[in-house]
């Protein structure tokens, strides 16, 4: 069996009696959604291919614009176009110190959630930015699929905690989809390997994304999926690289207006993209941008290596952990599967096979792999496919306060679910009436460095002496990971319980309001989107063009040059209109002007691809 | 407690109860049930069935963590013969001198950030917990629950300490 990549419209017929499920790949810089059209996942394609970039764009008028579109505005209004918001979802701003000084946004909130002012003075939540990028995934998918969508799987990253998870839970609700599991990125991977290939055997699934690096170990046997270790860093990811390339070439670049800080990474992540077939390429701020953080610079897939040395040890250490959590030596895997798109770049690869010591495997495409895994995983769920069986673990340890600020692990991490586990503790105090039970995660040894899910109180115990009183505390967690905590006084069976929901800063009631808010304003006047829509693709050829004008003004004749200008001039003007269809028109026309010049570029882009290969042959044969 | 039931982690499995154990079959035992029982095969049943499907799942899940790994499956075995053992256990005097000493040791290089010197300190340690895991066979093959369950707890003071190696060393 073969995974293939429907087109829109594709196998529409024997869908009928399915019902419609999907699954979503909520990425840090791209997501996707996929279903399983007859037994085999394909992704749904939409504009631009099945990647939408996880960008969105809010303007003056309350417009929202998602994906490519948004992406083209990021340079001309950084503050109002929030990319990478997977980094800040289920985060307060105690979480975020080491990545806010280059968040090109206007950021605010408290240590349990952040919010972000967009044009217009309206705040956002980082669960309504995701809600929207799902919305878009969710036409597409009703669109492809012909109706509407009954049910969604959404991958987070195995290393997210309940926070990030419940917050990407309320994203999903906001967007109108019924959340049927929250699935584990590498997971999705290995599923889709798995199934794809008829693989046995034990396997490391690599996941660097670009916000978040994940390391599982799974079991394949006949159909059986068995995580058997989950480790990683929720905050680590190919973002961090773009931002270190963009601080080494502008260096004091946290000091620069938001603009240049947005072109700079923007920049970075140009460059770190070339040099995964080239070997060097020009970093370049063009004066356009910013007169003062004007550069031009080379960039050669040595620095790149070196620069990236300190992030991709910290994936090494993540490694050896889940190893070891595993049990096994690195010669008792039978293959490394490479997920994520950060895993394209050589040096990433060049890292894990010396960490590894084995080539790994990448013939699924690493960008897709996890959105097809997770719509096997929705057909499961929907009682469509019956022989895949998904045994997934806690990733984090789940414990409780003891005096002292102590954590006592009932669970431990990589615990498979469903489970439960049950402790008996003793009273402290003398005539202690009541115990506050306060629920943490993570593997650290104090209450104060775990992260705090949920605290509540057993009262109505009779006054007793200190450790006459013992109370049983029983943890329950389901197969979607969400867990119970119940307490219990054994000499007078007082008992209390509660669903731990973590808090992550929005309450159910305020999650529920949006939703009903987001009905209200459905309704959306289609000129005046049409008419952003436009604008936003002006903006954005306007810039590349300039740009390109004066990167490749070698490969620009003067007779293009003046029919360039020309046609530059006019969409200006048009821009300022009200008229979409004249800034459409515009756009046509800049397009022809410039189309020789287009043409050169692309013609010395394929060029230098092909010599971009055989140099890292040549390298390869010398290497080895 | 002694008398196998429905809950009994080895027939869960459907296993004889023995310390020595063909980890390949229970993994095999516990695939062919997750196949079963697992609870995502019951996501579009009744109620009912569902949880029903769900704590079959969750009594197979624990089974098997505590048959898998030598230690928890040891503990297992004692309590099925009523041999419990409790939170304040003592150790013999000598022993817990000798463990005393060491905490003391491992401790001064935490404080002092010799790393090196930790990952030496837990190396050791594993190697003796390796050794008192097989000790455990004879133990368990010749029925003296008396001496299986005094190494049982050297393996929990020495558990605590591998702990400590561990947090000293992500520190």
């Amino acid at each position: 069996m073969l995974l293939q990549i429907a087109e829109p419209g594709e196998s529409k017929v024997k869908e009928a009696c399915k019902p419609r499920v999907v699954g979503i790949d909520l990425g840090t810089t791209n997501s996707l959604v996929a279903h399983v059209a007859d037994a085999s996942p394909a992704v749904i394609s939409g504009e631009g291919g099945p990647l939408v970039p996880s960008v969105v764009n809010y303007s003056l008028d309350g417009v929202i614009v998602v994906g490519r579109l948004a992406q083209a505005r990021a340079i001309e209004a950084p503050r109002d176009t929030l990319a990478s918001v997977k980094r800040l979802i289920g985060r307060g701003l105690k979480d975020l110190a080491a990545v806010r000084s280059l968040l090109p946004y206007d950021l605010g909130g408290d240590d349990r959630a952040v919010h972000i002012t967009v044009a217009g003075g309206r705040k956002v939540s980082p669960v309504e930015v995701s809600a929207e990028v799902l919305k878009e995934l969710k036409r597409r998918a009703e669109s492809s699929l012909n109706g509407p969508i009954e049910g969604a799987v959404i991958t987070v990253p195995a290393y997210f905690d309940d926070a990030q998870r419940q917050a990407t839970r309320d994203a999903g609700r906001l967007a109108g989809l019924e959340v049927m599991r929250l699935l584990a990125e590498p997971t999705a991977a290995a599923l889709a390997y798995g199934l794809d290939r008829g693989s046995t055997g034990t396997y490391a699934v690599y996941d660097l994304g670009g916000g978040t690096f994940d390391i599982s170990i799974l079991k394949l046997v006949d159909g059986v999926f068995e995580v058997k270790a989950t480790g990683g860093d929720s905050a680590l990811g190919g973002d961090d690289l773009d931002r270190e390339i963009a601080k080494r070439m502008l260096p004091g670049l946290e000091k620069a207006p938001m603009k240049v800080i947005a072109a700079a990474i923007a920049e970075a992540r140009r460059a770190k993209e070339a040099l995964t077939t080239m070997s060097e390429t020009v970093f370049a701020i063009v004066p356009a941008v910013s007169e003062t953080y004007t550069v031009k610079k080379v960039i050669t897939r040595g620095d790149l290596q070196t620069w990236a040395q300190p992030l991709l040890e910290r994936t090494g250490k993540a490694c050896r952990r889940v190893l070891k959590d595993a049990e096994l030596e690195r010669e008792q895997l039978d293959g490394v599967i490479l997920v994520g798109g950060s895993t394209r770049s050589p040096v990433v690869r060049e890292y894990v096979a010396d960490l590894f010591g084995r080539t790994p495997l990448s013939d699924l495409d690493p960008e897709q792999v996890v959105a097809l895994g997770a719509a096997v995983q929705a057909d499961v769920l929907a009682g469509g496919r019956k022989d895949v069986t998904l045994l997934d673990v806690v990733p984090l340890s789940l414990g409780i306060e003891l005096m002292g600020g102590v954590v006592e692990k009932l669970i431990h991490r990589n615990t498979t679910i469903p489970t439960g586990a049950t402790q008996t503790f003793t009273t402290y105090a003398d005539n202690q009436t009541g115990f506050d039970i306060h629920i943490l995660q993570g593997e650290r040894e104090t209450a104060d460095a775990c992260r705090s899910l949920a605290r509540f109180m057993l009262r109505g115990v009779p006054p007793m002496i200190a450790g006459m009183g013992r109370v049983e505390i029983t943890f329950l967690i389901d197969a979607d990971g969400l867990l119970k905590v119940m307490a219990k006084e054994l000499s007078t069976g007082v008992e209390a319980s509660i669903e731990v929901k973590p808090s992550y800063g929005l309450s159910d009631e305020e999650v529920e309001k949006m939703l009903i808010d987001s009905f209200e304003y459905a309704e959306e006047d289609l000129a005046k989107r049409n008419l952003a829509v436009e604008r936003v693709e002006a903006d954005r050829i306007l810039a590349a063009t300039r740009q390109a004008f004066v990167t490749d003004a070698a490969l620009l004749d003067d007779e293009v040059r003046a029919a360039g200008e020309g046609a530059i001039a006019k969409l200006e003007a048009a821009v300022k209109g009200e008229d979409y269809l004249a800034i459409r028109h515009a756009i046509e026309g800049l397009d022809l002007a410039t189309k020789p010049f287009a043409q050169k570029r692309m013609n010395r882009a394929i060029a230098a691809q092909f010599q971009g290969v055989a140099l890292d042959d040549v390298a390869r044969k010398v290497g080895a | 407690m002694a008398s196998p039931s429905t809950s009994d982690a080895f027939s869960l499995l459907g296993l004889t109860p023995s310390y020595e154990i063909d980890s390949a079959a229970l993994e095999k035992a516990y695939f062919e049930r997750s196949k079963e029982l697992h609870p995502d095969r019951y996501a579009t049943a009744p109620a009912n069935e569902r949880v029903a499907a769900l704590s079959k799942a969750r009594a197979l899940n624990d089974a098997y963590q505590t048959l898998k790994k030598p230690v928890p499956r040891a503990e297992y075995l004692l309590s099925r013969a009523g041999v419990t053992i409790g939170d304040n256990e003592r150790l013999d005097p000598d022993l817990l001198m000798e463990f005393l000493e060491q905490r003391e040791e491992l401790a001064a290089a935490r404080q002092a950030g010799r790393t090196a010197e930790v990952a030496t300190l837990q190396a050791a340690m594993v190697k003796r917990r390796k050794a008192i895991i097989a000790l455990l066979s004879g133990l368990f093959a010749s029925e003296d629950l008396v001496n299986a369950k005094k190494q049982l707890i050297v393996l929990r003071y020495l558990d605590r300490y591998l702990e400590e190696c561990e947090a000293a060393l992500e520190e």
